[in-house]
């Protein structure tokens, strides 16, 4: 090679500091301290076999179970409480004998005994001060009243009888929130089993218990001893998944990670107070027997309606909350591949619905519908129906199209919660004293996103049916993306969240768990399960992968998954296999640890080619000399006026007086030309055109504080005061994650670089991102200055009647 | 067994969204030195989405966090009220109100005080919330003194303290 001295100097590999890549993985670093934050996680993810592959997909021998029900349930409204009896087909598509078949029984959570109850934790403590100041244990109103109700009420299913076709009673065993029916024989591959058990259980009430459903007393009502809302969910025994990839679920209900079901069938018969309106997962099978001739004829115009119509009026349901009957009816409903069942009943209720024509040849017409108390008021009638739909139109596009007849939003006291083609929403009017109701842009913007998210919850995980009782974030980190997605299609100037900058508090933090964490093992759920992975799409869609290859991928992921269970491998996979990205560094640094992205600039150095010809370098090397600052010792004698010898003696001077050491003689010149000569004409070529088009190289020293490998992206400010952006892909970190050089050539001369200055990644430390490094004010700094500026303290209203002065009457002033 | 006193809280009226969307009910408390100013700066983070909806159960059903100057104010007091920092010794550290604002999605409080020289550590109290939502989280990171030190604080956290 020939002496080609560049100052340019390449990265060095350095060996990283820090813990070893996976203390678990079979592959160990026991050498040195390299991390390979890029090792594929194929050591991780479950091996692939015929029943999900290697790219994500359902595999050749994909299996799930599947159970049909039929249900008779009527609702004691006085008693609170359901009595039902039902019937389960349980198919066995698996290629296994089953001995047995668990069930679960959710209501068994409210139990005084059940584990959840036996395990909750209690951390406040009385201390007792030396100084005399005893700080007592702090209990809420809340937690008493949950107690109490938990201990005067008889809660948990009462089963009564569970029996095969033929009515013989079959052995059962319960185990805390599950149940294990034995069969007469054993269950082979591919036959089904039918099987029945009547059951009943109290109904909790919501508000006391906080659980997911349960009935909600509006004492105030017209009626004597008032109304109620019943939300139903969790309401009868439902096969427990049992699945390729775990078996049989056995994990507890503890309240937090919900469940996964089977598919299947659903045909319900619900007996409720004659004045109550029902509103199910399904279609409604005997509208004739239960609405008027009225209420049948505006749902037949809402399916053509541009906004909703009302079923039963507001003025309707008020009349109708103010006397009870004891006559009932039955409603009947049935739902195909649904893998839940839910449902509300009141006597409160208003009802609106509109069509949504979706087209294509799926679901061409979806029944949009809302159930509301007046306490939902104006707000539910413009915003609810209007959510559902807007809902649809975004997620379908991100996924497929709906592919239920019905979508409905209920109003009642829970929060936000899910099922197959029915949500439960919380949002309220609030009654003013002159009588009428009003709604704050809180609860507006509450109800337009609690709708959308639970809406969205249809698509993930009520038909992309992952398991929520294993990985939350599969359905709620994936929701929360798409309902950032729709919300801000809705409107983009509502803050809705999942900005990068809104997780980096919590990521930076010290205490956390990995997102791949089972649902009740994880520390603070919002951002673990619902914030971070949210932002974590956000990021591999906006920056990362791109919107095309994302959406195309993420798409692929929903309908490879659509009336199926995914896993988080197969939505791994899929999102590599759809975009030809490798991405399992992404996945490894925001799923399966607990880095945080922060990455620093640490220098910058400039470097300048060579161009080998003495008379221009070495007279560089001369300038470069001049410029740097004269001794100190020096400038002193001088400003004391202090002459030097040589000053005082000028006649006395040598050939070295005149001649520095850069001098340039022949013998450099021809040592030149002898370099020039030696040259091969390639290199001669590539030599010249660099010394002659003369660019900036800057070498850039970058640091991973943070840990997690992540993209670069470069944001470049030229001395003309033009910039460029340049994307550094996350690779640059792969054999060195903790620290990189990077060249950088530029035509134009760079003031300023900076890292990622649009808060792109959820850097958590944008200080170090500048070089030259700026002074990032405090936030607390930055609101002072910001403050000071603040039109709210200027009085601009004062100051706006200021009349401006002409020229000469400033002169005069002055 | 010995009998101890309790503390009631006041009722809690929220419902209970188990799964619901877009409330957090988490906060975040950066207790940052600041050597430049020579302070240490606390800056509370609250989801607006949250504060719209605490307020209402807190103050009045006609508290508004968006167009009320007075509540926004009303809403830092009580944020103010529910945090106190204290030195090991268990001295507390007077905390001046330097102010409050929305910043997209976040509603700020801040508060600081000077620095002290020759702290071994710091104990915090921070309750805000919890009062009114059981599974409230806030999370505290101290920094600028040492590598980063994060607390979490739920509804029957008592002070909590880190050692520097």
């Amino acid at each position: 090679m020939k002496k080609l001295v560049l100052l340019l100097i390449v990265s060095i590999l350095v060996l990283a500091q820090g813990s070893p890549a996976n203390a678990t993985s079979a592959i160990q670093q026991t050498k040195g301290t390299f991390e390979d934050k890029f090792r594929q996680l194929d050591e991780t993810l479950p091996t692939p076999n015929v029943y999900r592959t290697a790219g994500g997909e359902p595999g050749e021998r994909y299996w799930q179970q599947r159970a049909d029900y039929q249900i008779k349930v009527r609702l004691d409204e006085q008693k609170r409480r359901l009595d039902a009896e039902q019937t389960i087909v349980y198919h066995n598509n698996s290629p296994y004998r089953l001995k047995f078949i668990w069930v679960q029984l959710d209501q068994n959570i409210f139990k005084q005994d059940s584990m959840a109850e036996r395990t909750a934790t209690f951390s406040s403590t009385p201390n007792i001060d030396l100084d005399g100041i005893d700080r007592p244990a702090r209990i809420s109103l809340n937690q008493l009243r949950r107690q109490q109700f938990i201990s005067d009420n008889e809660l948990g299913f009462e089963i009564k009888q569970v029996t095969d076709s033929k009515g013989r009673k079959l052995d059962f065993v319960v185990v805390g929130t599950k149940m294990r029916i034995d069969l007469p024989e054993a269950l082979k591959s591919g036959d089904r089993f039918e099987f029945g058990i009547d059951f009943g259980f109290n109904i909790v009430e919501e508000d006391a218990v906080n659980a997911r459903s349960g009935y909600e007393h509006f004492p105030d009502d017209a009626r004597e001893g008032g109304n109620d809302i019943f939300l139903l969910a969790q309401w009868y025994p439902r096969v427990t998944a049992y699945t390729d990839y775990e078996a049989w679920t056995n994990k507890e209900f503890l309240g937090r990670g919900e469940f996964t079901m089977e598919f299947g069938d659903f045909e319900v018969e619900i007996t409720v107070p004659a004045d109550h309106i029902v509103s199910a997962t399904g279609v409604l099978q005997n509208p004739r027997d239960v609405l008027t001739r009225t209420q049948r004829d505006r749902l037949e115009q809402a399916r053509k309606a541009d906004r909703p119509v009302f079923v039963v009026t507001p003025e309707e349901a008020l009349e109708n909350e103010k006397e009870g009957t004891n006559k009932v009816k039955t409603w009947r409903f049935e739902a195909e591949n649904v893998r839940d069942f839910a449902w509300a009943s009141s006597r409160k209720f208003i009802w609106d619905a509109q069509g949504y024509q979706q087209g294509g040849e799926i679901q061409p017409e979806v029944m949009a519908m809302s159930f509301y108390p007046k306490e939902g008021g104006d707000l539910w009638q413009k915003y609810s129906t209007a959510s559902v739909i807007h809902t649809m139109e975004v997620y379908s596009r991100f996924s497929f199209d709906y592919p239920y007849p019905t979508s409905q939003s209920v109003n009642g006291p829970v929060g936000g919660m899910e099922y197959p083609m029915i949500t439960f929403n919380g949002p309220r009017t609030e009654l003013q004293e002159d009588g009428t109701r009003t709604y704050s842009l809180a609860e507006k913007r509450f109800l337009i996103g609690v709708v959308i998210h639970e809406i969205g919850h249809i698509y993930f995980p009520m038909i992309v049916n992952s398991d929520e009782r294993q990985w939350t974030w599969m359905d709620e980190g994936l929701n929360s993306f798409l309902d950032g997605v729709a919300g801000r299609e809705w409107d983009p100037n509502i803050p809705w969240g999942v900005e990068a900058r809104g997780i980096i508090d919590y990521m930076k933090s010290t205490n956390q768990v990995p997102i791949m964490t089972q649902s009740d093992s994880v520390l603070n759920l919002g951002p673990n399960a619902y914030t971070k992975p949210a932002v974590a799409l956000n990021i591999l869609r906006e920056v990362i992968m791109g919107r095309e290859l994302f959406d195309y991928a993420f798409r692929e992921y929903a309908q490879r998954w659509m009336f199926k269970r995914p896993t988080p491998a197969d939505f791994f996979r899929t999102m590599e296999e759809a975009s030809g990205i490798d991405l399992d560094w992404f996945w490894r640094g925001w799923f399966y640890s607990t880095d945080h992205v922060d990455i620093s600039l640490e220098r910058v150095y400039k470097l300048r080619m060579d161009t080998e010809n003495p008379d221009i370098d070495w007279q560089r090397r001369r300038e470069e000399e001049a410029n740097k600052p004269t001794s100190l010792f020096v400038q002193r004698n001088q400003a004391e006026g202090r002459k030097t010898w040589v000053e005082l003696n000028p006649d006395i001077r040598d050939f070295h007086d005149e001649n520095d050491r850069f001098t340039v003689t022949n013998k450099q010149r021809n040592a030149y030309q002898s370099f020039l000569e030696k040259l091969e004409p390639w290199e001669r070529r590539v030599f010249e055109r660099a010394v002659a088009e003369d660019k900036n190289y800057y070498v850039l020293e970058f640091e991973n504080v943070g840990g997690l490998v992540m993209p670069i992206l470069l944001h470049m400010t030229y001395a003309d005061g033009t910039s460029e952006d340049m994307y550094i892909a996350a690779e640059i970190w792969r054999r060195n994650a903790k620290q990189v050089n990077k060249l950088i050539v530029t035509d134009k001369e760079v003031v300023q670089f900076s890292v990622d200055p649009n808060w792109e990644t959820a850097d958590v430390d944008i200080s170090n991102n500048y070089y030259p490094r700026r002074i990032i004010p405090s936030r607390i700094e930055a609101f002072k200055f910001e403050r000071s500026m603040d039109h709210i303290r200027r009085d601009l209203m004062q100051d706006s009647k200021t009349e401006l002065k002409t020229k000469d009457e400033a002169q005069e002033q002055n | 067994m010995r009998s101890v006193r309790f503390l009631l809280l006041i009722v809690m009226l929220g419902s209970s969204a188990t799964a619901a969307a877009h409330q957090l009910k988490t906060a975040v408390t950066t207790v940052l030195f600041n050597d430049r100013t020579g302070n240490i700066e606390v800056m509370h983070r609250f989801s607006l989405h949250d504060a719209e909806h605490a307020v209402q159960v807190l103050f009045d059903k006609t508290a508004d966090m968006h167009k009320s100057a007075a509540t926004q104010q009303q809403f830092a007091d009580y944020v103010l009220e529910h945090f106190a920092i204290r030195d090991l010794s268990q001295q507390p550290l007077e905390l001046t109100t330097v102010g409050y604002q929305i910043d997209g999605a976040w509603f700020w409080v801040y508060q600081e005080t000077p620095i002290v020289a020759d702290l071994t550590g710091l104990e915090f109290r921070h309750n805000a919330l919890q009062e009114i939502w059981r599974s409230q989280q806030n999370l505290l990171n101290v920094e600028g003194h040492g590598p980063l030190q994060s607390l979490a604080f739920t509804a029957e956290s008592e002070w909590q303290s880190v050692q520097f």
